[in-house]
């Protein structure tokens, strides 16, 4: 028998409506957004960062450390599951954010609400230069997994470029910076610094991390476009210590 | 003697899909004078500075001492109490405009329900009605009342939401007020009861996870509540909540 229920529908009709409470999944995928965030894309932007600071000791040392982490056990398991898709999710459900958020810098210009804007198209920057960084350097041209050798000359051809030079410059610091606030808002919005101070502080050290890293990438930059390396040779032979490269499924 | 006046310019819309129009108004100026004063003074004498008879201007006030939460509004773009600014201390012309980002009844009188039904959606309250006496409260102490009370001050003006870069029609976003309340009614001895619940139905669609920390919100709350804090110690508390659910089966 249809009886009289207690309604609980809500009274609002336009605009903005009320909290939809403990229905729907967007909880685990925006908590899904940050996390990835920092784990694995900012460690792999620390292994990344790190990797091409050996640049800085020649084209020799640049190609081991390609060739080093491309012997690791299950590297192209690890490249898909531990880089590429994170990124691609990170980066699609970002935009999904910015697309339904919106902006009012112009009304309220503070200092919180420049970080929230800047955040998003620091984003965008780091977006549309993974994408061609990934192909143009991955999967188009001489194969690095498998010549190892020619990673110095591969990114000293493609910064040769002045044009080129500017867009990895400019997305260098983008990323940094976007990586280094990331953090920041992680701590904050996961409760680790709930605190006024905390987070003022934990803000000092974000800052210390974004600027180190960006000046370790720009560093990086200037090894493939400085004087000491001019002209590399396009493969570098390296010693023959480590295992080989790749675990034969397309050799050559 | 030269009286000094004040120029106002006011958003009018007479009905929510009527076409909206400007007005300008000149009204005498006095110490102390503020947005709620002002608009009372064109209710007395409703006629637009280039002489033309017009309707008073609606808008919702009550106290005027900045504790019902009822006048917020746009005052030169930026939203606030209309009662606690004084026109000595802004700009002129005053250009006033309803909230942004809530229905509009007309003129500068927007329905701010969703705030209702946001604090209804998180049990807001301290549950305590019974078929029988329940004797006295469980004592707070000193050391609670301190995280407590800059919460309860909180007066439902929607300000926070109406700044908040998330609070938009797109994502539901429940906003910066209800969390605040989360926070102080999961503190209250009796009302954390309810505590699991709240959680829970913060993470639903619209919940926590939608802020963005862009810190709109503590900028512009007219009555200091320590939001951002809130937000983080709630958002710590609703993802243990959820693991805690999620590995309990």
């Amino acid at each position: 028998m249809a009886t009289a229920q207690y309604s609980s529908a809500p009274t609002v009709k336009k605009g903005v409506q009320p909290l939809r409470a403990g229905q729907g999944t967007s909880f685990i995928w925006r908590k899904l957004h940050s996390l990835l965030g920092i784990i694995p894309i900012g460690a792999f932007l620390l292994e990344h960062l790190l990797s091409n600071f050996e640049a800085l000791k020649g084209p020799v040392a640049y190609g081991q450390q390609v060739r080093f982490l491309n012997s690791l056990p299950l590297v192209r398991v690890l490249e898909w599951v531990f880089i590429f898709l994170p990124i691609l999710y990170h980066g699609l459900y970002g935009l999904y954010i910015w697309f339904r958020g919106k902006s009012n810098i112009v009304y309220y210009p503070w200092a919180g609400n420049w970080m929230y804007t800047a955040q998003r198209y620091t984003g965008l920057i780091a977006i549309l230069y993974i994408g061609q960084h990934v192909l143009r350097q991955r999967f188009m041209g001489i194969s690095l997994p498998e010549n190892p050798g020619a990673a110095f000359a591969k990114v000293q051809h493609e910064l040769a470029n002045p044009w080129m030079l500017a867009v990895y410059i400019i997305a260098m610091i983008a990323i940094c910076w976007h990586f280094a606030y990331g953090i920041w808002l992680f701590a904050a919005k996961w409760g680790i610094t709930p605190g006024e101070r905390a987070r003022k502080r934990f803000g000092y050290v974000c800052t210390a991390i974004g600027i180190g890293l960006a000046i370790m990438g720009l560093a990086s930059i200037w090894a493939f476009v400085g004087p000491t390396y001019r002209n590399a040779p396009d493969i570098v032979p390296l010693s023959s210590i480590a295992a080989p490269a790749v675990a034969g499924t397309h050799a050559g | 003697m030269a009286t000094k006046t004040v120029q106002l310019e006011i958003k009018r819309q007479a009905s929510p899909d009527a076409a909206s129009d400007w007005e300008r108004f000149e009204v005498e100026w006095r110490p102390g004078l503020n947005v709620t004063s002002a608009l009372m003074d064109i209710a007395l004498n409703p006629v637009t500075a280039d002489g033309r008879p017009t309707t008073p201007v609606t808008y919702d006030s009550n106290c005027l001492e900045e504790i019902c939460g009822s006048c917020a509004m746009r005052i030169n773009g930026k939203a606030r109490m209309a009662c606690s600014t004084l026109i000595e201390n802004i700009e002129q012309p005053v250009r006033i405009e309803p909230l942004s980002k809530f229905p509009l009844v007309r003129d500068l009188q927007v329905d701010r329900s969703v705030l209702f039904e946001n604090l209804k959606a998180v049990k807001a309250w301290v549950p305590i009605d019974g078929t029988y006496d329940l004797g006295p409260g469980p004592r707070v102490f000193p050391q609670e009342q301190e995280v407590s009370y800059p919460l309860s001050n909180c007066i439902s003006c929607t300000c926070c939401m109406e700044v908040c870069p998330q609070f938009t029609e797109e994502t539901g976003f429940v906003g910066a007020a209800t969390i605040a309340q989360v926070r102080l009614f999961n503190n209250h001895p009796t009302g954390s009861v309810l505590k699991e619940e709240r959680l829970r139905a913060l993470a639903g669609d619209g919940g926590i996870q939608e802020c963005g920390f862009a810190q709109n919100c503590v900028e512009v709350c007219p009555k200091q509540l320590p939001l951002t804090n809130a937000i983080s110690d709630v958002s710590r508390d609703v993802l243990i909540q959820k693991a805690k659910d999620c590995l309990r089966g």
